[in-house]
């Protein structure tokens, strides 16, 4: 590669992460600031840091809510990966008329809006008992089309090869799959955990709809909370968006090394 | 199947690497004492995830059990301050009645409330919730058997500024508490009026003419508007509309705004502002308060409540005073007096013991004066007519130069002429808001009206 | 898993545990997507406010009253505006991101990765306050654009109908990229590297590298962002509601926020709401089953 080109590469990267990052930036110093040096625009960091925490933490429970938050996210991340990495597998590998038209059908499942189902559902799960638990809070979004689209598509990638490998050496299907691939898909897994994980812990309206109870809030709950009413307490605000926003950032941090550079060998 | 067992782990344990590698944050901040519990609790979820509705551990009905009353309100400075406070006062009698606040934003009130209405599982819902004045109709109308009937409750409705107490009262029956005060206040940098040689006194019992004269003087001795209005949300427009006393519905619901001769004055005054240049429309809420508090207005009319976030400002203390609004010229019942916003407390139809709700609301929001002095704090002001004569109404407020804002804002709120929210409140302000942008715009007024009644018109059906 | 009995065929073995491994996401889907869908479904041959709802008259009554709607066919061009414009440049922006990023050489690339990636984690309330503070007429944009002698005065970019569409879809883009980019990165893994090598001794540019190699191999990672920004775009919400709420004079309504008004902020018309919310299941149907047909091929 040339060094022009390189600059030109290093100059778009650059300038797309500044413009990816700038609005963060100003949320991070919104978060040192007080309220009204916020709406006035101030773009310095400010001394009001721990002033904003303590604020934060007398007006919210906080903690019970990353713990809620975490808690949910994580047992839905997993159950939701086994789950439909396993549908998205058999929907490839041992395709047929039949199953690429059950697909189909699947598909159809996320095109209707959410808040057309939402009634129907809180119904299913109010008569269920369902309401204000970790069951409850799971399973509309454990099995989504999107992720077995995902893991479908990845599959077709899978070489057919190794399965019938392995098949020869006398492993039964299940152990082709949690042998096979899943190491060799590590990478759709880890991209599938990311973004998984974030909307898990972004969730709000299906959460805010069936958690009645004032113990089982969750982050974006605080910072929903933290909006309303008449007079907004922006430094405050920002600080909880910015802890909200951390955790999920941090995620990603970790894992995009094991999805962007994928493990070669492992096929092999 | 020790290799299947460890691909599992696998899985596990890539979950798991985003807790040990990077959970830090989570845990700087998070309690411990329930960590354990709540791996317990993960574990057995795992498990009986696919076996559902085997752990019905919640859905214990948000209504309290004995004595304690479950309350949906939102605002921990304001209204959750207040409730708090109530209870405070009333345990004072009555030491074994618990209050439990949920705070709730009052969009996911409605979307809890519609959805548990819908669904039929009343249960959900708590034994008092606070509700937007504006919604009041319409909630109690669509879901009649959400709400109690407060008429014969014990509190006394007569004690209330009637103008307040209107927005819940349907077909002659009460079923809200008031609670806040929404009467309609102007407010103006006194430092900036001054440049322009005038003095509150100028802007007091005036009409909108004068007004705009007025507003001319200041935009050019200082290059400050006289007020910012946030774009495609028509607060000011129905607060014009109540100071006549008029409305988007007739008595019998139909829709009133093709030949409503206030409306049209309403927005053709508007226009008049923006034109002038002595109002400036806003993209949003936040920048509205910006141009408050950073000062690139001259003021503001809103309802008393904005007192609050102008007072962030801190070194704009003593700078502000506050006065009544104008009137509308030309339309008949003209006043300088209306309403912009406030709730009431509304008793669910799942509360059991409704006995001990009445009695709470009669004692407290609707019966304790030192209640109103304690959470004035918070900028609280009451529509129940004896607080307002309480000693800690009169009290001198520096930031406002030194008025007795609180007295004068409860003196306002017994002047506010009532009208007629209508059961399709939001949907009418919706269609008017798309008017007006349209005829700011250069649309003609007629068609923009015939236009927002038809809207509305379809969405009756 | 059950050992399959030996008279079983292979083939039907292998019918059968295709079958057993979709089995619980499909079952799952079925209960927590199909059986309300099938109420909502019903739920739209009714008519009436809240939980007065009488079967409407004529039957299809709510599917014609969309048409007669002026602001809901406002909100379907405003929806397929941000469609035809935001997509395209969201997947071909986030293809260039992912493959650049894809670069051996590169230094950087897990903080790059993760700046670009980081407005899709970020809160909407965040995001919101921010891009409209940045729009405000004070704001950060209007100073610099009168500053360059771009603009003689502020531009009030929300509350314009165009330039409000159009903020829209800059901070959908903003959102969305760094979001869409992941799925590329990661089923970039998939292809082996040698074969960029090998590319590049042959003496392939970029360019032809990027044409001739990355987006046929990614096809079935496209194909999937490309229904997946379909539906989101067409149910698009968030944005609608938080930036400009629908305004000015319901210039950037979207379908998804007209619905929910018509259910929650509104007096609910909830047999309308479905109706309505079924013809985005038709539009969503028909562009994904287009999207497939171009795209499903097993080669």
């Amino acid at each position: 590669m040339t060094k022009g080109k390189k600059f030109l590469m290093y100059a778009f990267l650059i300038l797309m992460s500044i413009i990816s990052v700038f609005p963060l930036l100003w949320m991070v110093m919104a978060a040192t600031n007080k309220s009204v040096d916020v709406t006035r625009g101030r773009l310095l960091p400010g001394t009001y840091l721990i002033e904003n925490f303590k604020n934060l933490l007398a007006a919210q429970d906080v903690g019970s809510a990353m713990l809620n938050s975490f808690k949910y996210s994580i047992i839905l991340t997993f159950v939701s990966l086994i789950i439909c990495s396993l549908a998205g597998y058999g929907f490839e590998i041992f395709h047929d008329k039949a199953k690429d038209a059950v697909m189909s059908v699947i598909l159809l499942a996320m095109m209707v809006p959410f808040v057309a189902t939402m009634i129907p559902l809180f119904r299913m799960f109010s008569s269920a008992h369902l309401l204000n638990t970790t069951v409850g809070f799971l399973l509309p979004t454990v099995s989504t089309p999107f992720l077995i689209m995902m893991f479908r598509q990845s599959a077709r990638s899978f070489p057919h090869d190794i399965i019938e490998a392995a098949r020869i050496d006398g492993l039964s299907e299940i152990r082709i799959f949690f042998q096979m691939f899943i190491p060799t898909m590590r990478s759709t897994y880890a991209a599938a955990m990311t973004i998984t994980f974030m909307n898990a812990w972004n969730n709000y309206l299906w959460p805010k709809v069936i958690m009645t109870d004032a113990k089982s809030q969750t982050m974006p709950m605080v910072v929903a909370n933290l909006t309303q009413g008449y007079v907004t307490d922006y430094g405050m605000l920002m600080l909880a968006v910015l802890i909200c926003t951390l955790p999920t950032a941090i995620v990603f941090f970790c894992l995009q090394k094991s999805f962007a550079e994928g493990i070669t060998g492992a096929v092999k | 199947m020790k290799k299947k067992l460890l691909s599992l782990l696998m899985v596990g344990a890539m979950t798991a690497s985003m807790l040990a590698g990077c959970g830090d944050s989570g845990k700087s901040d998070a309690g411990t004492d329930t960590a354990k519990d709540d791996a317990g609790d993960a574990a057995a979820d795992d498990a009986g995830d696919a076996a559902e509705g085997t752990e019905a551990a919640g859905d214990a009905a948000a209504s309290g059990g004995e004595n304690t009353l479950t309350v949906w309100c939102w605002d921990p400075a304001f209204n959750i301050f207040s409730m708090n406070e109530a209870a405070k006062v009333y345990q004072k009698d009555h030491p074994d009645v618990t209050v439990n606040v949920i705070e709730t934003p009052w969009e996911d009130i409605q979307t809890k409330l519609t959805t548990a209405a819908t669904s039929g599982a009343l249960d959900t819902l708590p034994d008092i919730m606070l509700v937007q004045d504006n919604a009041f109709q319409k909630n109690v109308i669509t879901f009649p058997d959400v709400f109690t009937d407060l008429t014969n409750s014990g509190v006394d409705f007569s004690q209330f500024a009637a103008g307040k107490t209107a927005y819940s009262v349907i077909d002659g029956k009460n079923y809200g508490v008031p609670f806040d005060n929404g009467a309609v206040i102007a407010c103006y940098r006194t430092d900036m009026l001054e440049e322009a040689g005038l003095t509150i006194d100028d802007f007091t019992d005036i009409t909108f003419d004068q007004y705009v004269e007025n507003g001319k003087k200041v935009l050019e001795k200082t290059g400050k508007p006289l007020l910012s209005m946030q774009a495609g949300e028509c607060d000011l427009i129905m607060m014009m509309m109540q100071s006549a006393g008029a409305s988007l519905f007739n008595e019998d619901g139909t829709a009133n705004i093709l030949g409503n001769d206030t409306l049209k004055i309403v927005m053709e005054t508007y226009k008049k502002l923006k034109d002038e240049g002595v109002l400036i429309e806003v993209n949003s809420w936040d920048e509205y308060v910006s141009s408050l508090t950073s000062g690139t207005v001259a003021g503001t009319i809103n309802g008393c409540w904005i007192m609050a976030s102008i007072q962030t400002a801190e070194d704009q203390s003593g700078k502000w005073a506050i006065t009544n609004m104008p009137s509308l010229v030309g339309a008949e019942g003209a006043t300088n007096y209306s309403n912009n916003g406030g709730s009431s407390w509304a008793v669910s139809s799942n509360c059991k013991d409704t006995e001990l709700a009445f009695d709470f609301l009669a004692s407290t929001f609707a019966g304790s004066t030192e209640l109103y002095d304690n959470i004035i704090s918070c900028g609280a002001l009451a529509t129940y007519a004896p607080a307002g004569d309480s000693e800690a109404y009169a009290a001198p407020n520096d930031f406002f130069g030194g008025d007795a804002v609180s007295s004068k804002i409860v003196e306002f709120s017994t002047k506010v002429p009532s009208n007629i929210t209508g059961v399709y409140y939001y949907e009418a302000r919706d269609a008017v808001a798309t008017a007006i942008t349209n005829y700011i715009n250069g649309g003609d007024i007629e068609a923009e009206l015939q236009t927002a009644e038809s809207t509305v018109n379809n969405q009756m059906q | 898993m059950s050992k399959p009995s030996s008279k079983m065929s292979l083939d039907k073995k292998h019918n059968m545990t295709g079958w057993a491994f979709l089995t619980p996401a499909a079952l799952l889907i079925f209960l927590m997507s199909f059986v309300p869908m099938i109420q909502a479904f019903l739920l739209s041959f009714k008519m009436g406010k809240g939980n007065n709802l009488s079967t409407a008259d004529p039957i299809f009554a709510n599917y014609t009253r969309m048409f007669t709607d002026t602001v809901f066919t406002q909100s379907i061009k405003n929806t397929f505006f941000y469609l035809i414009i935001q997509v395209p440049i969201m997947l071909v922006l986030a293809l260039i991101l992912a493959s650049i990023l894809n670069n051996r050489q590169l230094r950087f690339k897990g903080l790059f990765r993760t700046m670009i990636f980081l407005p899709c984690a970020t809160s909407l309330v965040a995001y919101a306050i921010i891009f409209r503070t940045l729009f405000a007429n004070d704001g950060l944009v209007n100073l610099a654009l009168v500053n360059l002698g771009i603009l003689k005065t502020p531009y009030a970019f929300l509350t314009h109908a165009t330039s409000a569409k159009i903020i829209i879809i800059i901070g959908l883009l903003w959102r969305w990229t760094g979001y869409n980019m992941v799925f590329y990165l990661s089923g970039l893994q998939n292809i082996e590297y040698s074969v960029y090598e090998a590319a590049k001794i042959d003496g392939a540019s970029p360019i032809q590298t990027f044409f001739k190699i990355t987006v046929p191999l990614l096809k079935p990672t496209i194909l999937l962002t490309a229904i997946m920004s379909t539906n989101g775009t067409l149910q698009l919400f968030d944005e609608s509601v938080n930036l400009t709420d629908g305004g000015p004079a319901n210039a950037s309504i979207t379908m998804s926020h007209y619905i929910y008004n018509m259910s929650f902020k509104y007096v609910p018309t909830f047999g309308y709401a479905a109706a309505m919310s079924f013809l985005i299941l038709i539009l969503v149907a028909v562009l994904a089953f287009i999207q497939m047909k171009v795209g499903d091929k097993r080669d």
